[in-house]
């Protein structure tokens, strides 16, 4: 059997599979199945935009920070100028976006841990201000969201969970394949031999810092659209950073389906947890870590990757 | 046709003067050889021109534009190209993908045609096996990558940094060959840096000599090797 034939036609079948799943959950579970699905779901997101960064060699731990600021923008436009929920979660991803590429010119002139501390401190910062503007945000005590998409309605809103994962996904496939994975890659392998092939540093890494910023905003706006509130200590809370940083890890870091296979895993592994051991979720994501960082440097695609490849090297 | 010229070139890393007032030119069709001892600040003018390192103080004419202080993605799609002393081929990417880099950035191609480009480029430089990952070729492959992701820029100037090192003399030959043909196709302005003399007799019109970061000598190899300064500079570097 030829197995660069087996190995493309692998995938397809387990997200076939797994995209089968994800569309006929509502038709034989409850809302609080559909409940898990959108929480994985944005989970899954968060972890796809952390990887089409980490592309480029770029360790970021703003994900909460934008999050929180998108889940804020979001909340706070459907509040002072009427957005409907939709038009919301826009305006939410471009104020993300544009934050990140104002503070671009900063921040992406650091790298390594620097740039990854600078990115977590941003965070901060942004949960700072929200937390301090009382007039404008409703300070410690957060805001109420008017009206929620779809009025709360479940199937509804794991529909629209649905279909802002595939964007992200063909978003992040466009990454992959097009002249952007190529910059980011050199980037990530060597920035002088990157250089010296006329890459413009700086642009690319300005273009993936801002898409996935926007994207993390845009996730935090669909997360104030399932709780219908945000408040700065759950909007910004550093799960949102962690978790899917983990799922990713054991995904495998570098491609999509890393990350959605990562996330399925542990968000579905750590809602069930939940229910039995509060709190013990984040223990398991912390061994787990630990475990794949030791044992899976390459997580779960990687691993399969080097095995089919060494199952085609032993025929 | 096309000038590379230094005027006073010089850089200063803290108190070490790695390149010391360099007057250096080279002009399409030429080759010219870059040598020196271990230290003299050859690589340190490469990575000048190319635009790795800004100078302290002196210029750098492409033509008629001062170049000095541009970023190095420009210089490069402005035609200055350029191998590297310690390659660092990039891992993430295939063999293709990697000479793919210049046409797509420097030479600002779309992803098909590029890939036609690089495809056509490896064929001349006689590189197969294109779709492997980088840690799987030997060394002369290795060699021609490096080579052909220059060439991706399109250069004006090439320089190529000891690219014939860690090769045996069948190989050296080989790449000599290929160096020499593509200069005269592309009527190239080539520096070349190589420790073997036997490379530098065969493959430059002309060299230039560094030592403590400045040019000692210039001219013809027959005429410089007989230079004095020269024969010191080398047994100083225990060369
Ligand atoms: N970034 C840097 N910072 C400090 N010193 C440097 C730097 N780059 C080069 N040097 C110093 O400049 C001098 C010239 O180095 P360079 O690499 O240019 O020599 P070279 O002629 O290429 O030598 P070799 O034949 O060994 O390759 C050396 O003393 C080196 O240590
Ligand atoms: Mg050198």
């Amino acid at each position: 059997m030829n197995s660069t034939v087996q190995k493309n036609k692998t995938w397809p079948v387990i997200f076939g599979i797994l995209g089968v799943i994800v569309m006929i959950l509502p038709f034989f579970s409850g809302p609080y199945i559909q409940s898990i699905g959108r929480t994985v779901i944005t989970y899954m997101i968060l972890a796809i935009s952390w990887d089409m960064l980490i592309r480029s060699g770029q360790l970021s731990f703003g994900l909460a920070g934008f999050f929180g600021l998108g889940s804020y923008a979001a909340v706070l436009s459907a509040v002072n100028l009427h957005f409907n929920p939709f038009i919301s979660i826009v305006f939410a991803a471009l104020v993300a976006g544009l934050i990140a590429f104002l503070v671009g010119a900063v921040v992406l002139r650091l790298r390594g841990m620097y740039f990854a501390i600078t990115t977590l401190a941003l965070g901060e910062i942004f949960r700072i201000i929200i937390h301090n503007w009382t007039s404008l945000t409703g300070g410690p005590n957060g805001k109420l969201l008017p009206k929620l998409a779809f009025d709360g309605a479940s199937i509804p809103t794991y529909a629209m969970m649905v279909l802002f994962a595939l964007i992200i996904i063909a978003l992040s496939e466009y990454f992959k394949r097009s002249r952007i994975h190529y910059a980011l890659t050199a980037i990530r392998d060597n920035e002088i031999v990157a250089k010296s092939s006329g890459i413009n540093i700086y642009k690319y890494l300005l273009i993936a810092f801002t898409v996935t910023a926007a994207i993390q905003g845009a996730a935090g706006a669909g997360f104030a659209q399932l709780y219908g509130f945000v408040t700065p200590e759950s909007s910004f809370n550093a799960n949102y950073t962690l978790i899917p940083l983990a799922m990713t890890l054991l995904g495998g870091m570098y491609s999509t389906w890393g990350p959605v296979i990562g996330a399925v895993l542990l968000g579905v592994l750590g809602e069930f947890l939940k229910l039995y051991i509060p709190y013990g979720h984040l223990v398991v994501y912390g061994i787990i870590i630990i475990l794949v960082l030791l044992f899976m440097p390459w997580g779960i695609v990687g691993m399969a990757g080097r095995l089919l490849k060494k199952g085609e090297s032993h025929e | 046709m096309s000038e590379l010229r230094t005027e006073n070139l010089t850089i200063s890393f803290g108190g070490l003067t790695a390149t010391d007032n360099v007057n250096f030119n080279i002009k399409s069709g030429e080759i010219v050889g870059i040598i020196g001892p271990n230290g003299a600040g050859k690589t340190t003018l490469i990575n000048l021109i190319a635009g790795i390192y800004y100078p302290t103080s002196g210029k750098i004419w492409l033509d008629d534009k001062d170049i000095s202080q541009i970023p190095a993605h420009e210089r490069s799609a402005l035609g200055i190209g350029r191998t590297f002393q310690l390659i660092h081929p990039l891992e993430g990417l295939t063999v293709l993908q990697n000479v793919m880099t210049g046409f797509l950035f420097a030479q600002k191609m779309g992803l098909k045609q590029a890939r036609e480009e690089a495809r056509k480029l490896c064929r001349t430089l006689e590189l197969t096996g294109l779709d492997r990952a980088t840690g799987e070729i030997n060394i002369l492959e290795t060699k021609k990558m490096e080579i052909a992701k220059a060439l991706a820029t399109n250069p004006k100037v090439m320089f190529l940094d000891e690219v014939m090192a860690g090769l045996n003399s069948t190989e050296t030959l080989e790449a000599i060959d290929i160096v020499k043909q593509i200069a005269a196709e592309r009527n190239l302005a080539v520096g070349v840096v190589e420790h073997v003399m036997g490379v530098i007799t065969k493959l430059t019109h002309s060299v230039i000599v560094l030592d403590t970061g400045r040019i000692i000598a210039a001219g013809p190899y027959e005429d410089v090797a007989q230079n004095e300064r020269v024969k010191s500079a080398y047994l100083g570097g225990g060369v």
